[in-house]
């Protein structure tokens, strides 16, 4: 079973820190995702279940949608295949341009209890270089999740909820290798996957106007499988293969205050359990050609790290009608030097965003975010030691991100 | 409860952008009638890779190398029909001034293999690279080279091996070439009129084989020239000589003989080949294993309480005419008969598992029945060595000898 419309309404992203993506809805777009103990809307099924108990007697929906620019990344370094064969590598990856969608819904409580739904796209990366050496091992790695998230809320007391749900992954992967005239090795590969997953959530109130919140989402391995097609110089034979990569494990912890019932500010500390992905492992249901093992099917370590991210994020209520949100995180890549890889170029990123959400009426308002993620350069030297061969600088990359939608409540 | 219906009617949408997707599609090779295409190096990566392995150089004529499948039909000992498979490679990059002449074929059966992995098209299919002497023939030599895998591998694994059963091997070859000209025929492969056999030990008694058949049968095939190398064409000579010697040099090689003969001939194989290893043959000769899996299961002792083959039988052998072994391998024989095709026998002096004077044998047996052209080749002498070559190491320097023989004539008759 397959998500056809996934490849139509979606392709993936990298951005905050290697493949996860936080921000699903206007709110959180908009506050950078600082966007856990103070949420408001139906994007609370997602951010923090939890909160869901103490939200008013309505059904609230949102849908949005989020246009991602990734510019190109840039390379300028040499490749190394080994101790004499180094190369100039200058090169440039191809810019993409994403539509993801989001949907978000929270019912009315049944007694103490509520529950709610979401569709996300919580992580993905596409990275595609149509030339040179970078192409031999990435002329394209896309992994594209989408989420749906069923999720409940138990109110305990006026000051203490908490939440959980489930998450039904689905994931594709593509995975293409073009040695051209360099290696004369070539893979096709695509595979998809259903995973399960879950989510806890819970919501401490000292005070009317002060949310203490933690969230906990599990770590999902995506084992794709599929077929992939392995061509050794223009003759190709197809193997069943498969491949696992994590969707990792978060803890969020949070705490916001609120003034006068129109000013917000939230801090999030995230810790993202990367460290889960230890290594990229090709597996084929029957041996491949011994020319091809090198290339495809030895294990490349990745050896990742978990990190941690820093955002702050500022909700003032202009008006009745009117709200304003602006947001900072500070984010960190889970690559080392020693591994990174052309699918992936990551390093550590500031990220800003801005938003507005505007109340047309009683039940309805639609809000535009924007994001912007500015990664570090990456300068890798001889010193890093690059078990895939790489000496040189990634530059530009990051990420602009804008985000419509529309919230009804009912 | 109208309110949790209103709610599950919000959210089923989601539910229903389920659907099945697609396949990742077959890889796009080149689509072909009657055959498979395996390998295909250019001569840009053709030469780079042989330079990479030191046997040429930037001033070596390297051609590209092509290599296809081929499943055919042939005939075993016993008249049955085999489906078999066979590698049939080609150069390409030929200066275009050479292409209107359509290449010359090689018929190249290969030596003796015990492991189905080691047989051509599933080397090519495995490694999908080139390899052996399809690499001299075709990549140097500009030949379109045919190698049948023989019954017994490939795509007839599951039958057994006839081993130096010459009827069988014959058959092989000789389907396979008639199999590949309908191929090239079909696929725009320009061949001429120019058919050259070859072959290495088991390969070189093959090409022997084949090249009798051809002449005595009427295939519709004739033979340009045949180099058949260190073949044990006189295998009566080849049976007396290891059954009255106490030790075995490679004991597969005596112990595949003995069971390959006891399936043609329908005997009981514990009537020559003592226990245990009457018992571990069909084990060990099921195409998983190769020579050096298979020789440390075996003896090194020719007969006795020991040996591989029963003293009763090895007694018999030597006293009784019609000792049905004795009889089939000299009717196996193929060096008492007179070729009229040209004859290169192409041999190693210091050959430790053929002798050479196998080859001389065979010419001066062949002289003397009335052939007028078969001559004896020492690669050593022909390479100008100083040093005498043993069976294992022959091979390559063999293949080179009589490429060069080939080219010789091709350039002769055809001009290039």
């Amino acid at each position: 079973m397959k998500i056809i419309t996934l490849s139509i309404i979606t392709s993936s992203l990298v951005m905050a820190g290697a493949y996860k993506v936080p921000e699903q809805s206007i709110n959180s777009m908009a506050l950078g995702a600082a966007y856990v103990a103070h949420t408001e809307g139906a994007d609370t099924a997602y951010y923090n279940p939890a909160n869901m108990a103490f939200m008013e007697d309505k059904q609230f929906a949102e849908v949005g949608l989020t246009w991602a620019h990734l510019p190109r990344n840039e390379f300028v370094g040499n490749q190394a295949y080994s101790a004499t064969e180094v190369y100039a590598a200058n090169n440039k990856s191809e810019i993409e341009n994403l539509q993801l969608p989001f949907m978000h819904y929270v019912a009315n409580p049944i007694g103490d209890f509520r529950w709610g739904t979401s569709l996300t796209i919580p992580g993905g990366l596409t990275k595609r270089w149509e030339s040179g050496h970078q192409k031999v091992s990435a002329e394209e790695f896309t992994l594209k999740v989408i989420e749906v998230n069923p999720s409940a809320s138990y109110k305990v007391s006026d000051q203490f909820a908490v939440g959980g749900g489930l998450r039904f992954i689905y994931s594709e992967g593509v995975v293409n290798s073009d040695g051209g005239v360099i290696k004369p090795l070539k893979r096709e590969m695509e595979g998809s996957t259903i995973e399960f997953g879950y989510n806890l959530a819970l919501t401490y109130k000292p005070t009317a106007d002060i949310n203490m919140a933690a969230t906990y989402r599990s770590k999902i391995d995506l084992g794709e499988e599929g077929e992939a097609n392995l061509y050794i110089s223009g003759v190709g034979k197809q193997f069943d293969a498969s491949v696992k990569v994590p969707l990792p494990a978060a803890l969020n912890l949070a705490v916001s205050k609120t003034w006068e019932d129109k000013y917000t500010v939230e801090v999030n500390y995230e810790r993202t359990y990367w460290s889960a992905y230890k290594e990229l492992d090709f597996n084929y249901g029957t041996p491949i050609q011994a020319a091809l093992y090198d290339s495809f099917d030895a294990s490349k370590p990745k050896n990742w790290n978990d990190t941690d991210t820093f955002r702050v994020g500022i909700t003032a209520k202009v008006n009745d009608t009117v709200t304003v949100m602006a947001g900072y995180a500070k984010d960190e890549t889970p690559v080392d030097k020693k591994y990174v890889s052309y699918e992936l170029p990551d390093s550590d990123a500031n990220i800003y965003s801005v938003g507005v959400r505007v109340k047309a009426n009683e039940n309805l308002s639609w809000g535009v975010a924007y994001l912007h993620d500015a990664k570090d350069a990456l300068d890798i030297t001889a010193s890093d030691a690059n078990v895939n061969g790489i000496i040189g600088k990634f530059s530009e990359g990051g990420a602009d991100l804008l985000t419509v939608g529309m919230a009804y409540t009912f | 409860m109208k309110k949790i219906i209103k709610s599950v009617a919000m959210v089923a949408p989601l539910l229903f952008i389920i659907g099945c997707g697609d396949t990742l599609s077959q890889p796009s090779n080149e689509t072909l009638k009657g055959g498979e295409l395996m390998v295909e190096f250019s001569s840009e990566l053709m030469k780079k890779t042989l330079i990479d392995a030191k046997v040429a150089d930037e001033n070596t004529t390297i051609f590209g190398y092509k290599a296809f499948k081929i499943p055919y039909t042939t005939t075993d000992e016993k008249g049955n029909e085999v489906k078999a498979s066979g590698l049939f490679v080609i150069p390409t990059g030929l200066p275009a001034a050479v292409q209107p002449f359509g290449l010359s074929m090689v018929s190249d059966d290969h030596g003796t293999i015990f492991a189905n992995r080691e047989a051509p098209s599933v080397i090519a299919d495995t490694n999908g690279a080139p390899d052996g002497s399809a690499i001299i023939l075709t990549a140097l030599g500009g030949f379109a080279t045919l190698q049948p895998d023989y019954i017994g591998f490939g795509d007839s694994s599951e039958h057994y091996h006839p081993f130096v059963l010459k009827e069988s091997l014959a058959n092989a070859t000789v389907d396979f070439i008639k199999t590949v000209k309908i191929f090239a025929n079909e696929n725009n492969i320009t061949l001429n009129n120019q058919l050259f056999l070859t072959g290495y030990s088991e390969g070189g008694y093959a090409a022997m084989a084949t090249l009798k058949k051809i002449e005595e049968e009427s295939t519709g095939l004739t033979v340009t020239m045949a180099a058949p190398m260190a073949g044990p064409y006189a295998l009566k000579t080849m049976a007396d000589g290891v059954l009255s010697q106490p030790k075995l040099g490679v004991p597969s090689f005596m112990a595949n003989v003995g069971y390959a003969y006891a399936q043609a001939n329908d005997e009981a194989l514990n009537s020559i080949i003592n226990e245990p290893y009457a018992s571990k043959l069909p084990t060990l000769f099921n195409g998983d294993l190769n020579r050096t899996q298979i020789d440390p299961q075996l003896t090194l002792d020719t007969t006795g309480d020991t040996g591989l083959f029963s003293s009763s039988f090895v007694s018999d052998y030597f006293t009784n005419d019609t000792n049905w072994f004795k009889e089939a391998v000299t009717t196996n024989n193929l060096h008492t008969w007179a070729p009229e095709t040209s004859v290169k026998l192409v041999h190693c002096q210091g050959d430790d598992v053929i002798p050479y004077g196998i080859s001389q044998l065979t010419a001066g047996t062949m002289t003397a029945m009335g052939a007028s052209s078969v001559l004896v080749v020492p690669v050593e002498l022909a390479l100008g060595l100083d040093y005498n070559v043993t069976h294992g190491t022959c091979g390559t320097l063999a293949y080179k000898v009589t490429t060069g023989i080939f080219a010789q004539v091709r350039q002769v008759t055809i001009g290039y």
